[in-house]
């Protein structure tokens, strides 16, 4: 045995282990679930080969579109806002401001804490005939006719999970974004001072540029994490009011294991698998032009 | 260059990949262990031929939900293992939430371990008999002379094929419960056993007052379930909740919407996010009243004694009726027991499930103020005669029906029927989009799915 070759076997001893994870729970499903797409299959009864009749029953399935609408809608509401919070909390909270370790926890907390009881807790303050928040706009002028429904109402029930969703995760994201804010040196900011730069020319020229490769993380993991939500809407709305705040995950649990389809629920998130697959291929395309070094 | 290209590749497909593993892992252990099931359903097959000795020791499993706060469980199990010293029985408390959709991915996981399960609703009863998961019982019943006329047509409703995959054990029907305190506060007078739906609409507006705060009274509650609107339009036996057509829902949704608009009855909105239940919205004492089925008399008698609810004096009325129809129709929901295929016990949990549904059974859930599958004269008795259930004798006549119709009737695709119906009736209680819009929405989603 050659020495490069030990070497090698050393190093894929090392990488078995989670590897094996990997394919027994999560390579070998995601293989069986694209086989079981092509299969009609409740689980029990012997499966059929039906072809691309899932797939095809795609097209005329009005759900589905809604639902699909909807992921987007969330993942396009989600990211940004997510991505902005967290960013700017992560400035702040940077500064040698007083109590600062008090607020960083308290920013931190949505996200420690149990989504059952946070999900409980939002809905009593965004509840529309009596929650907090109505009260407070009621108290600041607007009319009860105009008063948002929040998770009750068709318009609002996408708007007010995104809005859950943003203030649960910000915190995650503001601690990766400091450490990304403490690795950057201060001697360039020192520098920049020194040639009259303001805190914002600071901000734009040397914290974003720094913090790219971390904002490039930060987008992928947020965009990924947003297309497969299930667990807010299952929570705060149960998909509704009607279908409006209705995601692909919850769809596809509902045809699995509501109706016992699994061939089509599987057709479905091959579905979410290739869109989730090509934007997030278009975003490391787009790294080169963004992270800067 | 080309290989940090490649490498960004396959870390965006892992990512994405290990994204999706949660809807791909489930489903992958349901492939694995289809095949141990299938093993057991052959080893199961064998101790059914082994096990006709009935003196050996067998530890059955019952699947149900809610283990503590149901009353009549443990009579019942205590009954059973004295009168069979061999068998022990061990209860699975899947909870109650999603029971039907729990126990049907336990049964799929091929657990063997459950002998008996309890069948909570007609859409996974459907479900699990489609699926091939319970056993089928026409041979037991003839062989040991079951008679399924005792439950007053009820095994009907749950035959598929011919076969029965399920024996009722409870069987509860929808009533009015009225808070009597309130009707004298407003000088009304208590509802009766023959009201068509425009008097009850009429005692529920006279009830009802502008107050505010704890002084408010809401002559109707109608909780969130898509049965508290929508069932009351299938009382008059012309139309059924899986044709497909459902403009006869109309009437019944405007006089709901209307009450709502006026102040009659809760906003189903806030009920809905405020999760309120049922039960805590009648304890308030702010309820005059509320149709729900008769499961809710024991809970109700449980919490008047604890204190903990403020209505105390009560007394039930049958469901309103719609013109020219028989007082006393309303919407039933059952209660039974299956047997599991893959169990392997299956000769002693047919036996249980024939105590239980059986007229021993009966006796001692009625004993508890539920209502058992075999309703008789006797039952209604007992029932009408534990302590705590109104004296008056219209809340006596109350517990008897007249024609009575499931919630939701054996279909195929019940599943999926009722996911549609519950969004828009979700819509239309929510003033998101208009009745006629709902009602177009279920009739072309519907159609969609029973032409598939």
């Amino acid at each position: 045995m050659s020495r490069q070759m030990k070497k090698n076997l050393v190093a894929y001893s090392f990488i078995l282990p989670n590897f094996l994870g990997f394919a027994v729970f999560t390579l070998g499903p995601v293989i069986f679930a694209l086989i079981l797409g092509f299969l009609e299959w409740d689980g029990n009864n012997p499966m059929v080969f039906v072809g691309l009749s899932n797939f095809k029953e795609l097209f005329a399935d009005s759900r589905f579109k809604i639902a699909l609408w909807n992921t987007i809608t969330y993942v396009i509401g989600t990211v940004p806002l997510t991505l902005v919070s967290a960013l700017a909390l992560a400035v702040v909270l940077n500064q040698k401001v007083k109590g600062r370790n008090f607020f960083r926890t308290v920013s931190f907390f949505p996200y420690v804490a149990s989504l059952v009881a946070v999900a409980a807790v939002w809905n009593m303050i965004f509840n529309p005939a009596n929650g907090p928040i109505n009260m407070l706009l009621y108290k600041l002028g607007v009319s009860a006719d105009h008063l948002p429904g929040w998770a009750a109402d068709k318009h609002w029930a996408m708007i007010t999970v995104i809005l859950f969703s943003v203030w649960k995760n910000m915190g995650y994201y503001m601690v990766i974004y400091l450490a990304g804010l403490q690795g950057i040196s201060g001697e360039l900011y020192e520098a920049a001072g020194l040639d009259g730069a303001n805190a914002w020319q600071k901000f734009k020229n040397i914290t974003w540029p720094m913090l790219s490769p971390t904002t490039f993380f930060v987008i992928i993991m947020l965009t990924i994490n947003s297309f497969k939500v299930y667990d807010q809407m299952y929570m705060i709305t149960q998909g509704g009011p009607g279908t409006s705040t209705l995601v692909l995950v919850y769809h596809i649990y509902n045809v699995a294991f509501k109706n016992w389809d699994l061939g089509y629920a599987s057709a479905i998130s091959m579905v979410l698998f290739l869109l989730v697959l090509i934007v997030t291929i278009v975003q490391f395309k787009g790294e080169k032009k963004f992270v800067n070094y | 260059m080309r290989n940090k290209k490649f490498y960004a590749l396959v870390l965006a497909t892992t990512m994405v990949v290990a994204s999706l593993a949660g809807c791909g892992s489930s489903k992958e252990s349901t492939a694995t262990t289809d095949t141990k099931e299938s093993t057991t359903n052959e080893s199961s097959e064998t101790t059914d031929q082994a096990s006709t000795s009935t003196d050996e020791e067998v530890t059955l499993t019952w699947a149900l939900w809610d283990l503590e706060q149901t009353t009549y469980y443990q009579p019942l199990i205590d009954a059973y293992e004295t009168a069979n010293p061999n068998v022990k029985i061990k209860t699975l408390d899947l909870g109650s939430t999603d029971y039907m959709t729990v126990l049907a991915t336990q049964l799929t996981g091929g657990d063997s371990t459950i002998d008996v399960a309890t069948i909570k609703d007609i859409p996974g009863y459907a479900t699990l008999v489609n699926k091939n998961q319970l056993e089928p019982l026409n041979d037991f019943i003839t062989q040991n002379g079951i008679d399924t006329k005792a439950y007053s047509g009820i095994t009907d409703q749950i035959t598929i094929d011919n076969n029965l995959y399920a024996l009722p054990f409870r069987s509860d029907f929808w009533v009015v419960y009225y808070n009597k305190a309130l009707f004298d506060a407003a000088g009304v007078d208590y509802p009766t056993n023959d009201m068509t739906f425009a008097q009850y609409d009429e005692l529920a507006r006279k009830v009802s007052n502008d107050k505010a705060g704890t002084e408010k009274v809401y002559g109707a509650h109608y909780h969130t379930w898509r049965s508290a609107v929508q069932l009351f339009g299938i009382l008059d036996g012309k139309n059924t909740i899986v044709d497909g057509a459902y403009d006869f829902l109309k009437p019944y949704y405007e006089m709901v919407l209307n009450e709502q608009k006026d102040g009659i009855c809760q906003d189903y909105a806030a009920l809905k996010t405020a999760s309120l239940h049922y039960s805590a919205a009648f304890y308030q004492n702010q309820v005059a009243m509320m149709n729900m089925g008769t499961w809710f008399i024991p809970t109700l008698i449980k919490a008047i004694e604890s204190g903990e609810s403020q209505a105390t004096e009560w007394g039930i009325v049958k469901y309103p009726h719609a013109d020219g129809v028989e007082p006393g129709s309303t919407l039933a929901t059952i209660t039974s027991l299956a047997v599991s295929k893959a169990s392997e016990n299956k000769e002693a949990a047919l036996d249980f499930v024939k105590f239980v549904t059986g007229e021993e059974g009966a006796a001692i859930i009625a004993n508890t103020g539920t209502f058992p599958a075999i309703m008789t004269d006797q039952v209604i008795n007992t029932i009408s005669s534990i302590e705590g259930y109104p004296a008056d004798d219209t809340s006596k006549v109350a517990l008897h029906t007249a024609n009575t119709y499931l919630e939701m009737p054996v279909h195929e695709k019940s599943s999926e029927i009722e996911t549609i119906l519950n969004d828009a009736h979700d819509n239309i209680m929510t003033g998101n989009i208009t009745i006629e819009d709902g009602i177009k929405e279920m009739n072309e989603q519907v159609s969609a799915v029973l032409g598939k």
